[in-house]
């Protein structure tokens, strides 16, 4: 069995290890993690994806024992049936949701984003274009909600070219900077794309 | 749970009128306060489901701006021990 030492790294970095070794090997791992945060939302991030976790205090952190589900029913309930034929990806193409009048528009989004924190279900990925980049950088009331979607395990990815448009490319506060290439393969990856 | 939106100890000032909200929230930020305008939660639930979230040491400043501007809200609650305690409610015609 596959193991991942994680101890000693900080959020977000053991959930994007985990969700990458799990997708790998597909059967189970092993993640060694330090108490506190990191071993929570490794924890969260395996349990909502459907995964069984045993968890063993270590000397120095916690060894998480991750093996699949038990149960087709546990495995429907979860989002492991989304993830076994493609990801949930939100496509966000503007930093306001819907037409009509901008203050409107800008309160909806960020309305929207904190509420993901409370959803049972959080997309695996979340794709930011155009002005909806503008969501993920320096000084937006949504890098806050969006570090915490990171940290649960959503991958957020901005697109470089409107960064740089916006002259705001060393400015991206969460997430990482991606181009048209993996942008058009993750979408065309998706089991479900959501365009806001 | 890790992070949440609402910290212990918070404030939640909960407003039934999307401009009125607004408005408050203008009015607090433009005073140079350090506010957040954000989705009323579950246990909350109001009409229009808004709130601005406050610190603990900011409630006697955001409540008097609020107060002196007519702008108060439908009612105020503080998360303590996890949970939502109505503080006070306010009767006005326009929450």
């Amino acid at each position: 069995m596959k193991t991942i030492d994680c101890r000693g790294q900080a959020c977000p970095v053991p959930v994007i290890a985990t969700k990458k070794a799990l997708e790998e090997s597909g059967t189970g791992i092993r993640v060694l993690v330090d108490d506190g945060a990191p071993r929570e939302n490794v924890v969260r991030f395996v349990k909502n994806r459907g995964y069984l976790v045993n968890e063993t205090a270590e000397a120095d952190g916690w060894s998480l024992l991750v093996t699949g589900s038990t149960t087709a029913e546990e495995a429907a309930q979860s989002n492991v049936t989304a993830s076994a034929s493609g990801d949930r990806v939100l496509l966000v193409t503007s930093d306001r949701l819907g037409d009509g009048p901008e203050e409107l528009g800008y309160l909806l989004m960020k309305n929207f984003i904190f509420t993901l924190l409370e959803t049972p279900q959080q997309p695996d990925r979340i794709l930011f274009l155009n002005s909806g980049v503008l969501l993920a950088t320096e000084g937006a009331e949504t890098v806050e909600a969006l570090k915490q979607l990171e940290e649960r395990g959503v991958e957020l990815l901005a697109c470089g070219v409107c960064l740089d448009y916006f002259k705001k490319k060393d400015q991206l506060a969460v997430g990482q900077v991606t181009n048209m290439f993996s942008t058009a393969e993750h979408l065309l990856a998706a089991a479900l794309v959501i365009k806001l | 749970m890790g992070q949440q939106v609402v910290r212990e100890g918070q404030y939640l000032a909960v407003f039934n009128s999307t401009h009125r909200v607004l408005k408050a929230e203008g009015l607090l930020k433009s005073s140079g306060l350090a506010i957040m305008l954000i989705p009323a939660p579950r246990a909350v639930q109001a009409d229009c489901g808004l709130a601005i979230r406050f610190d603990e040491e900011q409630h006697d400043t955001v409540m008097q701006l609020l107060s002196e501007q007519n702008l108060l809200p439908a009612f105020l609650c503080q998360l303590r021990n996890d949970t939502y305690i109505t503080i006070r409610e306010y009767q006005h015609e326009n929450h």
